[in-house]
Parts: structure tokens; C-alpha cells; sequence
């Protein structure tokens, strides 16, 4: 008979801590949405979310992330999917987990930070559907975290605030529990805490360090332990910290989890058995399941997985979070950067250090990546782009452990400044985070009623907020093309054309099973008339494509 | 009878007259323009012929009409609606040019045309018309006689074109200023419309029910009617919904239907043509004006008569007795017929013109499409936006509504917007299913234009697989 499940949806936040707090063992959270983030560049289909839904909700998790990071943005622009809609088919799909979503403190699952309103409207929605708030800023500068955080907390839901983790100068023990101290005096005791080693970095020892010394500060602490596997390693430091007392540690499938995100959930267990530690609930034989099915669908992603695989030791040194990593190379072959990666990575090293060995993670990671590759294109800080003066402004927060040198503040203040103001004057007159006005929501709302044509639910104008454009574009698609997630992955991002004959089936809302038979395609210069049987009715549609549209691909 | 008949016309009602004609062993030719080669009523006629490069001005010359007919030797021409059909010189220049025009004599059209001259032969045959005005002279005096008017006989009242036609030229005033300023306004359309900016009045009724009686007459002096159709269903006074027959009770149905018998004999009708009344509230008619022509919703008097009209226009023609007496006529169920359009009813009705991507229709019994789309065709943007008439019989009221529904969610039309989905509302709102309707149930029902697109999933997901089909790739799946 299987195990009873400890921790599930629909249990009361304060019921949830009681099992942590004195459930001995420890929890995994199975991160989808990084391992689709950092090793599939955010590709992975709904419909392969929800095919392995039954066997990941029978697992016992104690939670399943699945929102939030780079994916909410890659779902409107790459995957057609209305983000809240995924949320909705996945808590269907998975009725007994919790749902857990990271978030990017001010900046939510954009790059930019947002106005309170917008903060709290976010919150409030994507509430309906998120048990769990795991949640960073990139500077750990935890005013940043406040309004998230209170709005998470109104809500009812668990707040799990991060410190986000690295190495060098300045991260000590020390820094680390008085961050955490800090933490809690502003938001509250009943939180999870989570360390967010975002570059898998530190060794084994170093976490249990950290973990030790942040427990005989606060004993009463719950912590989580967020890692990546880049060098291979994460296994060694989950063990660590699991030893040490951490209570839940993020894992992925064996099946599908790769380089850069995390280390498999199954290897950790069978290395933490050894050690006497166990996972109350969790059951092993639908999570083998999981993996076997992931197995097979992984090919379908096989065109988003890098090209550069093997664990990489030296992100010890360059610090690339998971995700940047991963695409690392990949951006450096398009900018024809390729056999000049190791200056990137010199660089990149050195912008580390110049910019106050500061975390590498988003939207750090993203301006110091392209710091350094400007920095080998056209000459160290001669290309300073607009983020990076915002960081050296203070516009994320201030630098926590010392500050860049004068020399960098002179040359990326005062390049293509129309004003003559010298870099000083600027940082006297124009430095330190700013208060954003509160975005008029009836106006905004009004706006996009008039690009729709149509009236517009509290969602849809979240999704606008946060991303103008894009949303408008998908709402446009989704109009058109309705629910594109209906279709499995294998068309979605079929290349080369379909073949006459090849049948395609789906499942729609009411479960009626859907064929798309494809009869013929004709071609006659830039017009395709592509045939299909839909449900048995003959179709015909046409299209014009230019053969610089093609990409000169040809059927 | 004759042994080729041209088709002065395009679209559906052109095919619809082929189809009458091709019954009776007669070829047809089909003319076009430039403009409209891809349009279906050249594929089904027998030959065809270009007329110019158009658009739309070659369907309204009369010179290359009648060239045409010569040049494929057609010995009768059959204008359709619209286009050349009430314009009594095509009439007169056809029958100048030897060929027989199938349709009413030119004086009939010339006096019919003129709609204050066609209530002077009406009242003087005794037949009921409103009160009115002659023509409006010019100016202030005209103004003075139109106060004069309005101090008689309550508002509203209609401003109508002498030269109107189809709905145009219409405007209604519910007070003195705004009777003025209509007055101004309709001479200048009706300028622009009809080259005629002669106007008269007429006493507005309140939400008045449109009632309308096909006839038949021929020129040996027979004269019959095949029954009412209720028209009421309108929107800027255009016809969106045609129903048949119109439901009067029976001395009022009696009385209206030998009254427009009595019309076509006062008028020296010959051929068919319809007489269109007005019924205020308290069942009283009145005469409204005599179409010359064949009618977009012949069809749903042919539903309940089993009469082909347009075979008998053809036969009375050529100089044929019409088929039946009155007495053989007999009614039987319901007909209701709707004018599909690609138009987008949320967007006022603008045309939504493009390449038919799908295209399906119903079928069944009951269900009659008269169409002039196939899957692939672009709607050219020059002219009027017709897709397809549908028009339903059923030998209730109940049944012709449940078949109406029933065949409206039977098509599949894809690549343009249609108002299709607007109709689907209408079939469904309580009072049309009650007959509770007038001239004004589109303006009283507006929140029927609140819906959504309904394309099934399936569908657009389709178009979604050609189009990654087309690109080679999923262009909105990779950069």
C-alpha cells in the first residue's frame, strides 16, 4: 500500500510547516521549470508537462515548480501558451502537489523592475494557482523583496525568500546570516528560506558550511536548497546540505534533467539512504515512471538542448548561472565569438570582479555576460550598454560588498552623455533605486480593450503590464490559432515540413480526440496550398511564403 | 422560346437565373469584368464574355451589354438585381436592339421608378397609400411645403429619394430642425446616388411591419399573386432576413394580396415584380412602392409555392402565358431566407474582403443555398459582399427556425469574417423565435452583436499546421 502523502494541495500553510518542522527526512522539489529553462532554453511543451502529470503528482514532491523565471515571457513569445492557462491545465493535471513559481523579486519574470501595483496585481493573480513563492533579488538587496513578499503573504500562501549564493570576496558566513537576519526582520518569521546556488559553485564543504553556520543563528529556520549541477557536482552539495538540515532540496527527473539544471532526484536519494536520511511519502516507482516517459519525449527537444555539453568545473571562475551557461557558447558561435571564448570567459571573470562580485544571476548575469563580450568585441567598457549603467547607478540596489572602480563608473557614465555631466556629478545627482509611479490600470486596460477590440480580464492585462508587446502578439496568435499547447510538441516544432499522409492527433478541453490528416502540399511560386483532412473534412489553406521566409528551408 | 440567354448581372442571382434557364434547354452567357474573371457565375454559364476592364462600371454599360449579347448571338437578356435592372433605358435600349428583356416594360420601370408617380397610380386605382407630398421643389419652397406638412400629420416622418431604391435614400425626422437639415442631406445623396435630388415626404409609421406580395403578370392580361413575404428584419432599411409568408390573418391576407393584384393591373405590369406594403400596429396597409424586378428573396415564395419564378419570368418573356391560375396556387409551411454576407457585424457590418480559406456548406432536407464562393476564391473588394443566400423551409415556423439553426451551424467558412455568427444570435433570441419582430428589432437588439468568434479549435489549429507546413518551420515557435 502506498505511503501517505505528507505535504499536499489543500493543506493550510501553517499545517505544512508543522510537517517540516517535525517530519524527520528531508522533501524534494521536482523544478521543471528550470530544467526546461536551463537546459531546453524554456521549450518544454505543456502537452509533455501534462503527459507525465499523473506519475509526478503520484510521486509525492513537495512541491513542483513550474512557473516563473524566463518561462512566463518564452511562453507568450516561443510557446503560444497563456501563462495562467498552463497554471490552470497543470494544477488539473497534478490536483495533490503544491505549485511553486520563482519569482524575480521586483523585476517578477521580466528584467526590469516594475511599479508596487503591478508587483501586487501579479501577485495577487498568479496566487490563484501558486502554493509556493520562491523568490530572489539578484543583488540581495532584500528591500527589493518587501511588496512581493507582502503580497505573497496576504495571500496565504508560502513564502520562500532566497539568498542567492557565490564565492569569493565577500561571501562569507558572516554576510550570508546577517543577510538572513535582515530577512527575516522584514518579512516575517513564517518563511522557508531558500539558498540559491544559481551558479553551482562552492564546494560540498562550502554548503555545509553555509548551512551550519546559518542554523546555529536561527535553529528554527526552515531552509530549502536551490542548486545547479553545471560542474557536475550538485549531487555532493544537496548531500551536504540535507546532512546539515536543509528540508527540501530541488531536483530534477533522471530522465530529463541535464547539465545545467539540476542533478537527478533518484541519485540523491540512493546516496542519502546510505546516510540514513529519507524522503517521508515519496514514492519511487511513478517517479521511475516519469523518467521512462521523459525519456522519450526528450528527443522532441533535442533541437533546444546545447551543443556543447559536459559538466564545466570552471564556472567556479566565470559563475554563469544554469541557464546563461547553457546558451553560452551557443551566443558566442552567432556573434562569431567562438574561438575567442576563452578571452569572453577572461573577461567575464574580470567584469565579476570589477563589478563587485556581485551574484551572477538574472538580470545580473545577463549584464555582465554582455559586459564582457562587448568588452572583447569593441574594448573593455567602450560599449557599455544601457543596463550596465543602470547597475553602476544603483538602480537594482547597491553593491553590497565594494563598489567598481572610477575609472569604469567614468567610462560607462559618460559614454554617448549629450550633457557634458562628468561621471561624479551624475552619481550625485542621478544614483540610487528609484521609486516607480504606480501604473494607471484602468488606462492600461483601456489600452489594450482598444488593440483587442475586445473586453480584457484581470489577466490578460497582468500579462500586458509586464510585457506590452509580446502579450498583444500572443493574444493576437491565440485568436487566430486558438490553443496552440493542444498540439504535441513533435508538430509544434516540426521543421522541414509535414509529409502527405502523415496524421496528427489530439486531445482537446473535453477530451474529444481531434485528426489532422495531411493530404498534399502544392507549391507554385510563393503561394503553398497545403490540403488537410480535419476531422475528416477536406481543407485547403493557403499561404504565401517567401523563400527568405523559408530560411531556404524546403519540404 | 429562346435558345441563349444573356446574364446582364454577377453572383449568385446570376447563377440562380442560369440554373432556370439551363432547365429550359436555353445557353446562357455570362458577361464580367475584368475585375471579377474569377468570379463562380462565369464558370457556370454555357459561354462568357468580357466586358471591360471594370470594376463595376461595365455592369452599368448599356452599349456593352447589348454588344455582348450580339456578339454571342443571345436573343434575351435578363438583368437580375441590382446593377441595370430597374433602369428603364436598358429595358428600352434592349428592346431597341431586338433583344427581349426579361423583366416589366420601360414605362412600367420609368413609372415605378418615380416613387411619388407610382403613389399617384396607386391612389387613383383606390389602393391605400400613406400621406405624403409631391416632390419637394428646391429651396425655401420646398422647405415651407415640408413645415407645412409636418404641422398636419405627426412625427416622424420619411424623407425618401423620388429615384430611391434598396434602402437608400431614406432618412426619418422626428422633429422640425432635424426634418430640415434631412431634407438637405438626402437631396445631396440621393445627388450622389441616383443623379436625382428630387425628394418627397411621407408620414413615418411607428415600427411598422414590412409586408411584401410577389406577382405575376403576363402580357395576355393575367395577373397573380404567390403570396406574402414579411421583410420586416432590416438594418438601415437593407434587408437582412426574409420570411415567407408573412403571417397575416386571413381577410387582412386576402385583402393585401388581391390589393397588389389590383396594383400590378393598375401599373400595366407584365412579368414579375413585387408590391410592398407597410402595416402600422393596427393592421392597416399601406402602399410602399412596386420593385421591378426579380427580388433577393424570390426564393423563399418559391420554398412555400413550389413556383420557379425565374422560369416563369423567362416563359412570360417570351411572350408565354404564366403556368398556373391563381387557383392552383397553393401555400404550404414556412420559408425563411438570410443573405450571408462577408461583412463583420461587430465592426458595423464593414466588408471583410480576402481569400475564401474554407468553405463548407450545409445541406439537408429544407436547406437551399444559393451561392457565388467556392474554397480559394477572393472576394474582390469592388462589389456588393454576398457569399451565399441560405434560405430554409420547414413546415412550421418552429421547424423552418430549428432547420435555420441547424444549417447556419453547418457551415465552415474560414478566411474571411461573415455574419454568420450574428445570425446565429438572431435564430436564438426568444422574440425572433416568437415572431416578435418589426422594422426596428436590429436597432432594439443590439446586444446580439456581443459574440464571440466561434471557429472551432480544430480549425484554427489547422490553419496553424498549414502555416508550419508552408514555412518549413513553426515561425512562432522559433525566431
Amino acid at each position: 500500500m502506498a505511503e501517505s502523502r505528507p505535504i499536499g494541495a489543500g493543506m493550510s500553510k501553517e499545517e505544512i510547516f508543522h510537517v517540516l518542522r517535525t517530519l524527520p527526512g528531508y522533501f524534494l522539489t521536482n523544478n521543471e521549470r528550470d530544467v526546461s529553462q536551463s537546459d531546453f532554453k524554456c521549450r518544454i511543451m505543456p502537452q509533455t508537462t501534462l503527459k507525465v502529470a499523473p506519475y509526478r503528482d503520484a510521486t509525492h514532491y513537495f512541491a513542483f515548480e513550474i512557473g516563473g523565471g524566463a518561462c512566463v515571457h518564452v511562453d507568450l513569445i516561443r510557446k503560444q501558451i497563456d501563462p495562467f492557462e498552463k497554471l490552470r491545465l497543470v494544477r488539473k493535471a497534478m490536483p495533490n502537489t503544491l505549485l511553486q513559481v520563482s519569482c524575480r523579486g521586483r523585476n517578477l519574470f521580466g528584467y526590469r523592475p516594475y511599479p508596487d501595483n503591478v508587483l501586487r496585481l501579479t501577485v495577487r493573480l498568479f496566487s490563484k494557482y501558486i502554493d509556493v513563492w520562491r523568490i530572489y533579488d539578484f543583488m540581495n538587496h532584500v528591500p527589493n523583496l518587501r511588496v512581493v513578499c507582502e503580497e505573497v503573504k496576504k495571500a496565504g500562501k508560502i513564502l520562500m525568500p532566497c539568498i542567492c549564493f557565490s564565492t569569493g570576496t565577500g561571501h562569507t558566513d558572516e554576510f550570508y546570516v546577517a543577510k538572513v537576519g535582515e530577512i527575516l526582520r522584514t518579512l516575517g518569521e513564517d518563511i522557508i528560506l531558500c539558498i540559491k546556488n544559481h551558479s553551482a559553485v562552492g564546494s560540498p564543504k562550502r554548503i555545509s558550511e553555509l548551512v551550519r553556520s546559518i542554523r546555529q543563528a536561527f535553529p528554527n529556520l526552515l531552509l530549502s536548497y536551490h542548486g545547479h549541477n553545471t560542474d557536475g557536482n550538485d549531487l555532493a552539495r544537496m548531500v551536504a546540505a540535507v546532512q546539515e538540515g536543509v528540508k527540501i532540496v530541488e531536483v530534477s527527473d533522471h530522465g530529463f534533467g541535464a547539465i545545467y539544471s539540476q542533478a537527478p532526484a533518484l541519485s540523491l536519494i540512493q546516496n542519502l539512504r546510505d546516510y540514513g536520511h529519507t524522503t517521508p511519502g515519496l514514492q519511487i516507482q511513478p517517479l521511475v515512471d516519469a523518467s521512462d516517459m521523459l525519456r522519450r519525449e526528450r528527443r522532441l527537444y533535442e533541437i533546444f538542448e546545447s551543443p556543447y555539453r559536459g559538466f564545466d568545473p570552471t564556472v567556479k571562475r566565470h559563475k554563469l548561472t544554469g541557464g546563461a551557461a547553457s546558451i553560452a557558447f551557443e551566443q558566442a558561435e552567432k556573434l562569431g565569438l567562438l574561438e575567442r571564448m576563452h578571452e569572453v570567459f577572461a573577461d567575464l571573470i574580470q567584469v565579476n570582479r570589477e563589478m563587485g562580485n556581485i551574484w551572477s544571476v538574472t538580470p545580473g548575469s545577463q549584464i555582465l555576460w554582455t559586459t564582457a563580450v562587448n568588452n572583447v568585441l569593441h574594448g573593455r567598457y567602450e560599449k557599455p550598454s544601457d543596463d550596465l549603467k543602470r547597475l553602476l547607478l544603483g538602480r537594482y540596489g547597491p553593491f553590497p560588498f565594494y563598489e567598481p572602480q572610477d575609472w569604469i563608473y567614468q567610462k560607462v557614465l559618460e559614454h554617448n552623455r549629450k550633457d557634458g555631466k562628468k561621471w561624479f556629478e551624475i552619481l550625485n545627482e542621478e544614483a540610487g533605486l528609484q521609486k516607480l509611479n504606480d501604473e494607471n490600470l484602468d488606462e492600461k486596460r483601456e489600452q489594450l480593450k482598444q488593440e483587442l477590440k475586445r473586453s480584457v480580464n484581470d489577466e490578460e492585462l497582468c500579462l500586458f503590464l509586464q510585457f506590452p508587446r509580446d502579450s498583444v502578439e500572443y493574444f493576437r496568435f491565440e485568436e487566430r490559432f486558438g490553443k496552440a499547447w493542444m498540439l504535441p510538441p513533435e508538430i509544434w516544432f516540426k521543421r522541414g515540413g509535414f509529409a502527405d499522409g502523415t496524421r496528427i492527433t489530439f486531445s482537446d478541453y473535453g477530451g474529444k480526440t481531434h485528426h489532422i490528416d495531411v493530404i498534399s502540399t502544392r507549391r507554385s511560386g510563393e503561394d503553398v496550398h497545403t490540403s488537410l483532412l480535419v476531422d475528416y473534412r477536406f481543407q485547403t489553406y493557403a499561404n504565401k511564403v517567401s523563400s527568405r521566409e523559408t530560411g531556404g528551408r524546403v519540404n | 422560346m429562346f435558345k441563349k440567354l444573356l446574364v446582364a448581372n454577377r453572383g449568385e442571382i446570376a447563377i440562380r437565373i442560369m440554373r432556370s434557364a439551363q432547365e429550359l434547354g436555353i445557353k446562357t452567357v455570362a458577361i464580367f469584368e475584368e475585375t471579377d474573371k474569377t468570379a463562380l457565375h462565369i464558370m457556370r454559364a454555357d459561354e462568357a464574355i468580357c466586358i471591360g476592364s471594370g470594376p463595376r462600371k461595365d455592369y452599368l454599360n448599356i452599349d456593352r451589354i447589348i454588344q455582348a449579347a450580339r456578339a454571342t448571338g443571345a436573343e434575351a437578356i435578363h438583368p437580375g438585381y441590382g446593377f441595370l435592372a430597374e433602369n428603364p433605358n436598358f429595358s428600352k435600349e434592349c428592346t431597341t436592339a431586338g433583344l427581349t428583356f426579361i423583366g416589366p416594360p420601360s414605362q412600367v420601370i420609368l413609372d415605378m421608378g418615380s416613387k411619388v408617380i407610382a403613389r399617384d397610380i396607386m391612389r387613383r386605382a383606390g389602393i391605400p397609400v400613406i400621406a405624403g407630398t409631391r416632390i419637394l421643389p428646391p429651396g425655401e419652397e420646398g422647405e415651407h411645403e415640408a413645415v407645412e406638412f409636418a404641422k398636419e400629420c405627426d412625427f416622424p416622418i420619411m424623407i425618401k429619394a423620388v429615384a430611391g431604391g434598396g434602402g437608400r435614400g431614406i432618412r426619418t425626422a422626428y422633429g422640425m430642425t432635424e426634418l430640415i437639415r434631412g431634407i438637405k442631406t438626402a437631396r445631396s445623396e440621393a445627388q450622389m446616388a441616383f443623379g436625382n435630388d428630387d425628394v418627397y415626404l411621407e408620414q413615418g409609421l411607428v415600427r411598422p411591419r414590412h409586408v411584401e406580395v410577389q406577382v405575376l403578370a403576363d402580357e395576355h392580361g393575367n395577373v397573380i399573386h404567390l403570396g406574402t413575404r414579411n421583410c420586416s428584419i432590416q438594418r438601415r432599411h437593407q434587408k437582412m432576413i426574409e420570411i415567407a409568408p408573412a403571417f397575416l390573418p386571413a381577410p387582412l391576407l386576402d385583402a393585401i394580396c388581391d390589393t397588389a393584384v389590383r396594383a400590378a393591373r393598375a401599373s400595366n405590369y407584365v412579368n414579375a415584380g413585387t408590391v410592398e406594403f407597410l402595416l402600422d400596429q393596427d393592421d392597416r396597409f399601406y402602399f410602399l412602392e412596386v420593385n421591378t424586378r426579380l427580388q433577393v428573396e424570390h426564393t423563399v415564395t418559391e420554398m412555400i409555392t413550389g413556383v420557379d419564378i425565374v422560369r416563369e419570368q423567362i416563359r412570360i418573356a417570351a411572350g408565354e402565358h404564366i403556368s398556373f391560375r391563381q387557383d392552383e396556387i397553393s401555400f404550404r409551411g414556412t420559408s425563411i431566407e438570410l443573405r450571408i454576407t462577408a461583412e463583420d457585424p461587430k465592426g458595423n457590418f464593414t466588408p471583410s474582403p480576402g481569400v475564401i480559406q474554407i468553405y463548407q456548406t450545409p445541406g439537408g432536407h429544407g436547406t437551399r443555398l444559393d451561392g457565388a464562393v467556392y474554397q480559394g476564391y477572393e472576394i474582390p473588394r469592388y462589389y456588393d459582399s454576398m457569399l451565399v443566400k441560405l434560405t430554409v423551409y420547414g413546415f412550421t415556423w418552429r421547424e423552418a427556425v430549428d432547420r435555420l439553426r441547424r444549417s447556419l451551424d453547418g457551415f465552415v467558412i474560414a478566411g474571411v469574417k461573415t455574419t454568420i455568427p450574428y445570425y446565429k444570435q438572431i435564430v436564438q433570441d426568444p422574440d425572433f423565435i416568437e415572431q416578435r419582430f418589426d422594422t426596428s428589432f436590429i436597432e432594439t437588439h443590439q446586444h446580439l452583436l456581443d459574440y464571440l468568434e466561434d471557429v472551432p479549435e480544430v480549425e484554427k489549429l489547422a490553419s496553424l499546421v498549414a502555416e508550419i507546413n508552408a514555412y518549413g518551420y513553426n515561425p512562432y515557435a522559433e525566431a
